[in-house]
């Protein structure tokens, strides 16, 4: 029994924590929230990310990857974010897990080196407006190499060379497609999220052409959405735990009626709760990376339960870091709101906590 | 990451398993059998079955063979932990003296207590219980004021013990006395083995709210016990208490899960049979149940990849003791939620019968008092884990 990260996964978490302390701080995230008008794709942070292989991570080594798992993936998720990193990182690595899993040798061959260096920026588009998490929300329509129709919210459309477009074909079919970013009809507008850590933007189809991958079929569809749900909810345990050791570190040192406010048992019982919370998401994060790289026949109910699991404790431990810092923490000069924000963009994305635990009723009532 | 267990105790799973099989009455396996049966039969039975077990070779997994126990690993436990409660085997009779008597013992036990203490606990032949909660010392354990009075070789011990497990059918107490008059706190505490089968001895019955009686009170009139049946230093009874409580291992996180996910399958096929299931709201209620419980598993598996790292669990066990017993009163919370009125009624329907659930329903109420309250727990996480001042 080993349920555990190896010694090699603890250092390459470490590797790209200590890159984001050194090189892109809260103080460098600043600037990315700041710069509402600008990409939010900082260009050496992406170099740097690329340079620990971060970004290869999933990417097979024949097509210069490091042919690793999700178990190692959520390793860098969960440090870009506990950093509340910005950038394409989860849209890039989805791209080339969408090719790998459903794409041709040659597909294969043509842009997962790119994406795995980072030369190519990638993005998934899987879900219209209002839709659900499940290939039933597509709203784009594929005819004869042709897609039409639109995708809402997709991460960082507008720096991305690759997009992977779900598409509901004439019979009804899900499947996975692939648009280059300078494709006729092609067009993006930026949704402006208040989540400063990230760009996202609503994309347009008009008769543009794709390239459908050759396996990309509902299961990948399916597939694909479970790898997202799995990394997303990593991104979010480690806004979680970060935020908590934050607020713990505060109230160990704020100071009120003469003593430190976090020797009080109101603040002490919700610590508690949060971090047994945020421990549990955490296991279940790893548990669920687990599953799907092993084909775990309980993969469906794993990725169900990190996803609620962790978008639940991301949810409160932003909004109880907020409340325990009292009244700084409401400020905007103070670091709270950017991971309260960023943990609230994501909780939904790729299903929200009560679309997860849908999936679990139907799996098991 | 590598969830298998070894093929030596996959050969044990196997070998447990079919011992169980053919050692398990149909009968016993039938909801409510146990409910059913007085007390004291459903006592006897078991300590009649456990004895068995014991011959066979399936008690003291993990103790050391010179113990008589097993020389199992940490898997082994797990694993028997998960195929007991599988095959729906009869709960253990000596649950205080073997989680925590026995390594107490092994680990600091004169000689002769090793002998004496260790092979008749585990053939039931001595029932063990812990004489620790007071009416006056709940959460705050050090503020015991049973007393004892040396007198010649023995303590002369007077008092009162409450929530005493097993109390009807206790022999003997692992008792927590203030040996040293007018000390407080944490010093000037002893503990001391008393022989529950003297005049000086009285135990009653409390009833739980569930109708139970699986605990009661212990009453010491100048009941003796030799000073040499001391365990630890005489006066260190706080140390010795503090080393006894360290021995509730997580890994049973791995039991504790196939219990209660077989319960959370039940609660579902009951409101199946009440129309409950299709409700988006009572659905919400399992899902979130089910969560919890799957986090239980993932972490019992955590649990147990330190154990065998050989790491010292520490605080981490209030984090564990927080998740199951929480997670297990949610689970029967959600099941009055989900069946509404039907929940309240022992037989709804003619042919149902929601007995067992009840019992379950109020023992879930327990869970988060005895063995540390939850908020006592979370003090213990708030202060020794996350570092918050006192």
């Amino acid at each position: 029994m080993f349920f555990a990260l190896t010694d090699e996964q603890q250092a390459f978490a470490s590797t790209v924590s200590e890159f984001l302390a050194d090189r892109f701080d809260l103080d460098a995230v600043r600037g990315v929230v700041e710069d509402s008008h600008g990409d939010g794709h900082p260009l050496t942070l992406w170099k740097g990310l690329a340079d620990q292989g971060a970004l290869a991570v999933l990417v097979p080594e024949e097509h210069d990857g490091l042919g690793l798992g999700l178990v190692d993936a959520q390793v860098v998720a969960r440090a870009l974010g506990a950093g509340v990193a910005p950038g394409p990182w989860l849209g890039t690595v989805l791209a080339a897990e969408a090719v790998r899993l459903a794409g041709s040798a040659e597909q294969q061959a043509r842009w997962l080196p790119a994406l795995a260096a980072g030369e190519t920026v990638g993005t998934v588009a899987l879900r219209g407006e209002g839709g659900a998490w499940d290939g039933s929300g597509i709203t784009v329509d594929a005819n004869d190499g042709r897609l039409s129709g639109s995708a809402s919210p997709v991460d960082y459309p507008g720096v991305a060379g690759l997009l992977v477009v779900a598409a509901t074909d004439s019979s009804g079919t899900p499947g996975l497609y692939v648009v280059e970013a300078a494709a006729s009809g092609l067009s993006v507008r930026d949704q402006q999220t208040y989540d400063g850590t990230a760009r996202v933007g609503a994309v347009e189809l008009a008769d543009t052409p794709a390239e459908a991958l050759t396996a990309g079929g509902p299961e990948a569809v399916r597939a694909l959405l479970a790898r997202g749900a799995v990394l997303n909810a990593a991104d979010l345990v480690g806004v979680a735990r970060e935020a908590l050791t934050r607020t713990v570190a505060y109230d160990r040192e704020r100071t009120q009626f003469g003593v430190p406010v976090g020797s009080f048992q109101a603040i002490k019982h919700r610590m508690a709760d949060l971090h047994v919370a945020v421990t549990m998401a955490e296991h279940a994060v790893l548990f669920a990376a687990y599953a799907l790289d092993s084909h775990d026949p309980g993969a469906d109910v794993a990725v169900a339960v990190a996803g609620s699991k962790a978008s639940d404790a991301a949810w409160e431990a932003t909004g109880a870091m907020i409340q325990f810092f009292g009244g700084i923490g409401f400020t905007w000069e103070h670091e709270a709101h950017f991971f309260y924000k960023r943990a609230r963009r994501r909780a939904p994305l790729f299903g929200s906590a009560d679309e997860h635990r849908e999936r679990l009723a139907a799996l098991t009532i | 990451m590598d969830l298998s267990y070894t093929a030596e105790e996959e050969q044990f799973r196997t070998e447990l398993r079919t011992w169980l099989a053919e050692n398990i009455p149909a009968e016993w396996t039938e909801p409510g059998y146990w409910a059913s049966l007085d007390d004291t039969e459903s006592f006897e039975k078991r300590r009649e079955w456990e004895a068995r077990k014991t011959a066979a070779g399936f008690s003291g997994i993990q103790w050391p063979v010179e113990y008589g126990g097993r020389g199992g690993t940490p898997g082994m436990k797990a694993i028997y932990d998960e195929e007991t409660i599988r095959a729906r085997a009869p709960q253990t009779v000596n649950t205080l003296g073997l989680t925590f008597l026995a390594p107490t013992v092994m680990a600091i036990g004169t000689p002769e207590q090793k002998t004496e203490i260790i092979g008749p606990m585990l053939r039931n032949e001595v029932i063990w219980c812990q004489g620790f909660s007071e009416p006056g010392a709940g959460s705050d354990l050090a503020a015991v004021s049973t007393r004892g009075v040396r007198d010649g070789d023995d303590f002369v011990v007077n008092g009162q013990k409450i929530w005493t497990t097993n109390a009807m059918h206790g022999d003997k107490i692992f008792t927590l006395v203030r040996t040293e008059a007018g000390s407080e706190k944490h010093k000037g505490i002893s503990m001391l083995l008393i022989d529950m089968n003297q005049p000086g001895v009285e135990a009653r019955p409390l009833k739980q709210m569930s109708g139970a009686s699986e605990f009661g009170e212990v009453f010491f009139t100048d009941a003796r016990v030799p000073a040499k049946d001391c365990l630890g230093e005489i006066g260190q009874g706080w140390r010795t208490a503090m080393l006894l409580l360290s021995f509730e291992r997580g890994a049973s996180g791995v039991g504790q899960y196939t219990e209660f996910r077989r319960q959370y399958d039940e609660i579902v096929a009951e409101a199946k049979r009440f129309g409950r299931a299709d409700d988006p709201v009572a659905r919400q209620e399992l899902a979130r149940c089910l969560v919890e419980l799957e986090c239980l598993r993932y972490h019992a598996m955590h649990i147990l990849t330190q154990t065998e790292q050989g790491r010292d669990l520490g605080s981490e066990s209030s984090m564990t003791k927080l998740q199951w017993s929480e997670a297990f009163q949610d689970l029967w919370e959600a099941f009055e939620k989900v069946l509404g009125p039907e929940a309240t009624l022992a037989a709804p329907r003619p042919d149902v019968d929601l007995t067992p659930f009840h019992a379950q329903d109020h023992w879930s109420r327990s869970v988060t008092i005895w063995g540390g309250s939850s908020q006592v727990q979370r003090n213990i996480v708030a202060e020794r884990v996350l570092g918050l001042p006192r």
